[in-house]
């Protein structure tokens, strides 16, 4: 049984907390945070051991792989440190906030000789794989124009009463603003094509947030597919509302996520908690998390970082997708056509860096 | 339609809507023709003024959910022509459970209406908050109320037209200026008032009295956001609020939180007399939400949810534990 310790109980821990419950051949042993409220939920969640420094967990001989889910800025410390002390490693997304940090976090694992994943869920949707089973089967012929759209972020809040996190509305902490739902759908292009480069790029914002909030990035694969990216922070659809669509154009036909994607939520939920209710009476395992169509992601993943674990192979999204995913977006950020409103912000941020030097 | 400057006698609520585009300047002059039909002058030369609009979340004026600041810019531009031009005017709003002051007023667009019509930006929860008990019906409340609202000379509330929230298991039926004074609360984690939330509302408002009432109906949100263009405009918060829940579609005096008021004495419906646009129209062009369906469906969804996670022990996703 591998024995995993989650750093980080925030949102996300929670939810990969959640999903590790079904996990087969390993279990959740330890947690650590830095908040008390969080490690007493863990305890109550029935947690063995609960730690408020995540060092102290990564010495823990009986602690064998981390799930990393802590705020972006302390990615690159947290792995390095899982590594060095010889623990496998499964991170949440985004692997760091830029290249440099990627490169020493790459350098860790791989002098550690750990194993290492990167969550990038959405390639676990049902609707996804089943998209990319279609484009992996020539079904669509060669495909010429795409598109990933993903509209969310934290104008899309859960139902629970809590305020966004700070590190979450600052952008030194959070690193460059496509690294949250942009970084998803990039992630999707690369995954379809192989490769990506960035034809053109435009940032925008709507809110009033300190960067940018939506995003239009027209990339291009080696084999010449081209995708338009489009994602957004602006938009306040609730759970399980969920703004996301790929849409592939190829010479021989085209298709959607949305073919895939049960039209109706409730309905859907209500015959996968009904299928469920049979498989748990006839003694089947159920399918955790079926009735939500994209929770069962958090599952899946998790279960193929604990199998390439024990069978001694590489995890199917590894450090270098995720180093990738970030040179991407370090690109589109070097390439990109600012708007008007952008403009005017990077200015004033240019004078009030300017103004205080001038009163030196 | 030429200002009415005729004095009435008894409470008066004014109705203006928005001429052509929903532009700033439509919206200005909706806001100053409300202003003029009710032609009411503060009791004394202002000198300090706190605005109170409605800002949950991040959501933006365009969701209908948060009052548009061009609605508080109009309301500023009303009370120096006509009342102070010197006057020191705040906008105020306190931090609540999932919504931070500091992140609200840069991404509603707060920032920059402080910087084009020099006015301070004020998070009350930073207040000096004064408590002290009040009875509602039989309830005794005590609250912590920022020491600002009870000192400020002209106290104006702009609150957003809106249906619900859904109050842990308490629909409200209309948000207006009754419920925007429970954001005047100190408290962030608000949602501890959710069982009660009727009466810690009333609470509230026999505590803090606005001079005047704004009611931003320019998007209203129903069932969906509508762009009615509608200001409402009043002195006395009871009968604001009145008039906002039959523009949503509800009877008054079958709202809790209005008709508690109303028998606390916070404001009273009667004699009470409408100028402006047609309440009726309005009120059909208003998308109404069926609050009775909304609170049954959902407590039997989560309840429904509940159950098959017992039954087979799968897990509820964060987002609705």
């Amino acid at each position: 049984m591998l024995r995993i310790g989650l750093l980080g109980f925030g949102k996300m821990g929670r939810m990969r907390f959640k999903a590790a419950r079904f996990l087969r051949g390993a279990t959740v042993v330890a947690v650590a945070d830095s908040s008390r409220r969080a490690l007493e939920a863990a305890r109550r969640a029935g947690v063995p051991a609960s730690y408020e420094d995540y060092r102290e967990l990564l010495a823990s001989p009986a602690v064998d792989a981390v799930i990393i889910t802590l705020p972006n800025f302390m990615h690159e410390e947290a792995i390095s440190e899982a590594a060095r002390a010889g623990k496998h490693v499964f991170v949440e997304k985004p692997l760091a906030r830029s290249d440099d940090e990627c490169a020493r976090i790459a350098e860790a694992v791989e002098s550690a000789g750990v194993s290492a994943m990167v969550g990038h869920n959405y390639r676990c949707f049902p609707s996804v794989k089943r998209l990319k089973r279609s484009l992996d089967s020539g079904a669509l012929g060669d495909i010429v124009l795409s598109t990933f759209e993903i509209v969310d972020g934290p104008l899309a809040p859960s139902l629970e009463s809590r305020p966004v996190p700070d590190w979450y509305m600052n952008s030194q902490l959070m690193g460059p603003w496509l690294l949250d739902l942009g970084y998803h759908v990039i992630d999707l292009f690369r995954w379809f094509f192989g490769d990506a480069r960035v034809l053109h790029a435009y940032l925008d914002r709507r809110y009033g947030f300190p960067h940018e909030d939506n995003a239009a990035v027209l990339l291009e694969s080696s084999g010449g597919a081209k995708g338009t990216v489009h994602a957004g922070w602006f938009s306040k659809l609730i759970f399980p509302s969920f703004d996301f669509r790929v849409i592939l154009h190829g010479t021989a036909g085209f298709a959607s996520t949305d073919q895939y994607t049960p039209a109706n939520l409730k309905l859907h939920a209500a015959v996968e908690a009904a299928k469920n209710v049979l498989r748990r009476g006839t003694g089947r395992r159920i399918r955790p998390l079926s009735y939500t169509f994209y929770y069962p992601s958090y599952v899946e993943e998790l279960q193929q970082f604990v199998d390439s674990i024990r069978e001694g192979v590489p995890p199917p999204v590894t450090i270098g997708d995720g180093w990738e995913t970030v040179r991407i977006i370090e690109e589109i950020y070097r390439t990109a056509t600012l708007s008007p409103a952008l403009r005017e912000l990077a200015a004033s941020a240019q004078r009030e860096l300017v103004v205080p030097a001038e009163r030196m | 339609m030429s200002p009415t400057t005729t004095r009435r006698q008894g409470p008066t609520v004014a109705l203006a809507r928005t001429h052509g585009p929903l532009d700033g300047d439509g919206i200005k002059e909706a806001v100053y023709r409300a202003l003029d039909l009710l032609d009411h002058s503060p009791p004394a030369r202002p000198q300090t003024v706190a605005i109170k609009p409605n800002l949950r979340f991040y959501w933006d004026y365009s969701t209908g959910e948060t009052t548009d600041p061009r609605v508080v810019a109009a309301v500023i531009d009303y009370v120096r022509e006509r009342w102070n031009p010197q006057a020191r005017i705040s906008v105020v709003e306190t931090d609540a459970s999932a919504m931070r002051t500091r992140h609200a007023f840069p991404m509603l667009g707060y920032d920059r209406l402080a910087a084009e019509k020099g006015v301070e930006l004020v998070n009350l929860s930073e207040d000096e908050m004064l408590e002290r008990e009040v009875n509602v019906g039989r309830r005794s409340i005590s609250l912590p109320l920022p020491r600002t609202l009870h000192e400020v000379d002209l106290f104006i509330s702009c609150p957003k037209l809106k249906v619900g929230p859904y109050a842990g298991g308490n629909a409200l039926h209309i948000t207006c200026t009754l419920k925007n004074l429970y954001g005047c609360i100190g408290k962030r984690r608000k949602v501890v008032y959710h069982p009660h939330v009727n009466e810690v509302i009333v609470a509230v408002n026999k505590q803090l009295r606005p001079h005047l009432h704004v009611v931003d109906g320019i998007v209203a949100l129903g069932s969906r956001p509508a762009r009615l263009g509608l200001i409402i405009a009043g002195t006395d918060a009871v009968d604001v609020d009145s008039v906002a829940a039959r523009v949503v579609g509800y009877n008054p005096a079958r709202v809790k939180h209005i008709r508690l008021a109303e028998r606390e004495d916070v404001g009273t419906r009667r004699g009470l007399v409408t100028l402006g646009e047609d309440i009726r129209a309005l009120a059909r062009a208003f998308p109404k939400r069926s609050q009775l369906g909304f609170k049954l469906t959902w407590r039997l969804q989560l309840a429904l949810l509940r159950t098959y996670a017992r039954l087979t022990g799968d897990a509820i996703p964060p987002a609705l534990d």
